[in-house]
């Protein structure tokens, strides 16, 4: 999952502001996508992720900052020139046109034979999974082909950066998770700059080299899905990554390098440094995942620390049970989630239980 | 109880309350659209012999008219009128339909399109009366104009009485019936088609040949049907811009409907530009069926 930072940028913003009107939609977006990555812009809808996507394909410009693409400051080069192509949202199929007549529609300027150019759609169909299909009208269609019609018709054109707007959101859960798999091997396969916008964490999470969640026009955290999901730099983050329990706590002592906190039910803990992401003036907490708490069952032992518990609800999800938890005495409810293995029974509400824990999985929000 | 049954389920059935719902309109159309038809097609085979109608049927009368230069000539002017008249309409409305469709905001669109409608408020003999009368007449504005500001001394006759003064007057008629189908087939255009058309590689230029025009079509082929079909078969006009002097064929039809009292050689005029004006539309919906087909 780890990311060479040694490759060159592809996109770069700089201070980039865009206002409709009053509405301030990006307030001063900073950051780089490097070549070949698979980056995702995540965030809730109206925080700003499709304008960000749109002001690098030209379709909006920006009221301060700058845009680069490849090194070159993008102001004023209109859509057509950019080296950029989209999968639009609505895959924007021309409905007047066959399949393979949507494929080769960038192609007028090519200079190549009209021979060459068919057997570059047929390639670019072939790719996608749509062999033999350049000839059917394109509003035939269904929803999973017409998207690959969309790929193949913007990978036909080599660009430097694929843009793609939400592009699973109206397939079914089962194309949706195929066409995860079918787009991280194709970008795997082609090379390109992939910059996907999604709502959907679970998306970002499973398709992402690296991924910038975003809130009300602003990055809130840039980083790969891992660091996202185990070090959430912002509470705001840390709720919309997953599921994360908060925790109330009081501070009581911060060195600078350590601090001491003591958290309602689980008791007093010492958070590494790392485990502190900056300030932001909220009443502190501490998060920790559903995964990190553990029901011990029979006489197992906690390898680090225990608390006991009493279960309110059951969630059964087949391979998984989610548990809500009330901490030893107090009325803070955790969530937890346990894999369902034969043996271990799922538990009823009411249970008494123990759960085993590690100071080593909490992030503290303050 | 067989045939109370039998009626019980005539008037229960969902075909017998269609058709009693439909029936005044049926009524209605068959008597005065259908019964009509077929009394002009029954009549041009027949002959007129001082206003009675003699049931000998003959093509004598197609024969007559497809023979006569001057009929042809009538025929000929009728179409180049009216094409001309719907040519320089649909170019007319597509701009200002693309302009409202694609330029104005959404809030104000229903306003510009009550606006359109504005030359429909008057009669359209009033209409005909202001272009004759006051813009293109004698004393009108463009004579006016023209001597004011020394180009001529005495008031032009050309721009009067001819066929050019015609489509004029037509294309300004006729404007709202082209603008309103454009900018339907227009507004359906998904947006998100011509951000792809440029995300692919084409200016706005090429993308509105590429992308919006095709997918108008359907919008300008209804337009040219719309203006074509009563341009050809108007009467007003000629009667009054052309002062009777660039007759068309709907004149020629009264000519021999009303004056010369031969309604059979009038009723077959008039199946004759019925004819032309079902080939032209015939050739225009199979266009049209061609744009459509690509369409969802």
């Amino acid at each position: 999952m780890t990311f060479a930072e040694d490759k060159p940028n592809m996109i770069e913003f700089k201070d980039v502001h865009k206002y409709y009107g009053d509405y301030h939609a990006l307030r001063g977006i900073n950051g780089t996508i490097k070549a070949g990555e698979f980056f995702s812009l995540l965030g809730p809808s109206g925080c700003g992720k499709t304008t960000l996507l749109r002001t690098i394909a030209g379709f909006e410009g920006i009221s301060s900052g700058a845009v680069m693409i490849d090194g070159k400051n993008m102001a004023g080069v209109p859509a057509n020139v950019r080296p950029t192509n989209m999968v639009f949202q609505s895959y924007a199929i021309f409905p007047h046109m066959t399949v393979g007549e949507n494929v080769g529609f960038g192609l007028r300027k090519d200079p190549r034979s009209k021979e060459d150019k068919a057997k570059a759609v047929a390639e670019a169909l072939e790719m996608v999974g749509l062999k033999g299909y350049g000839g059917r009208a394109a509003h035939a269609l269904s929803g999973g082909q017409r998207q690959r019609v969309a790929l193949a018709r913007a990978l036909i054109l080599k660009p430097k950066v694929l843009l793609l707007d939400e592009p699973l959101s109206a397939l079914d859960k089962k194309m949706r998770e195929h066409m995860q798999i079918e787009l991280i091997k194709l970008q795997r396969q082609v090379g390109i700059t992939f910059i996907l916008v999604t709502h959907d964490q679970e998306e970002a999470l499973v398709m992402s080299d690296r991924i910038a969640v975003m809130f009300e026009g602003q990055i809130a955290q840039l980083a790969d899905p891992e660091t996202l999901y185990r070090r959430p730099a912002t509470k705001q983050v840390a709720d919309f990554i997953g599921t994360m329990n908060f925790v109330p706590c009081d501070i009581l002592s911060d060195s600078g390098g350590t601090i001491e906190v003591d958290a309602k039910g689980l008791g007093r803990v010492t958070l590494s440094a790392d485990q502190v992401p900056p300030a932001q003036g909220v009443d502190p907490v501490v998060g920790l995942r559903p995964e990190t708490l553990t029901l011990l069952y029979d006489d197992q032992k906690a390898a680090d620390r225990e608390v006991k518990g009493v279960i309110d609800e059951v969630i059964y999800f087949g391979d998984m049970t989610y548990y809500d938890v009330y901490l030893g005495g107090t009325d803070v409810e955790v969530r937890l989630s346990m894999r369902n293995v034969p043996g271990r029974p799922v538990l009823d509400v009411g249970t008494e239980v123990r759960l085993a824990w590690s100071p080593t999985a909490l992030v503290l929000f303050r | 109880m067989e045939t109370a049954s039998f009626w019980g389920r005539v008037r229960r059935s969902e075909a017998a309350s269609g058709l009693a719902l439909i029936s005044p309109t049926a009524l209605y159309a068959i008597l005065l659209l259908a019964a009509p038809l077929v009394t002009v097609v029954l009549y041009s085979f027949a002959q007129s012999e001082q206003g009675k109608i003699i049931w000998d049927f003959s093509l004598d009368n197609y024969i007559r008219i497809w023979s006569a230069p001057n009929v042809q000539l009538i025929m000929l002017r009728s179409l180049t009128v009216a094409a001309s008249v719907t040519l320089a309409t649909v170019l007319l409305a597509y701009p200002v339909a693309y302009f409202v469709s694609f330029h104005v905001a959404p809030s104000k669109k229903s306003l510009w399109l009550f606006l359109i409608t504005i030359p429909f408020w008057t009669s359209y003999i009033i209409r005909v009366f202001l272009w004759k009368g006051i813009i293109l007449g004698y004393n009108g504005v463009i004579n006016t104009v023209l001597m004011g500001i020394g180009i001529t001394d005495e008031p032009l006759q050309a721009i009067n009485y001819n066929a050019g003064a015609m489509v004029m007057t037509l294309a300004h008629a006729y404007a709202p019936f082209a603008i309103l189908p454009i900018f339907v087939s227009l507004e359906k255009i998904d947006r998100s088609l011509l951000e792809a058309g440029q995300d692919l590689g084409e200016s706005r230029m090429m993308t509105f040949w590429r992308v919006t025009l095709p997918l108008s079509m359907a919008g300008v082929i209804a337009a040219v049907l719309i203006v074509f079909i009563p341009t050809i078969g108007d009467y007003v006009t000629p009667d009054l811009i052309g002062g009777g002097k660039v007759p068309m064929i709907a004149n020629m039809i009264e000519v021999q409907m009303l004056k010369q009292n031969n309604k059979a050689l009038g009723s077959a005029i008039a199946v004759t530009a019925m004819l032309i004006v079902c080939v032209v539309s015939i050739v225009f919906l199979l266009l049209n069926r061609r744009f459509l087909s690509g369409q969802k």
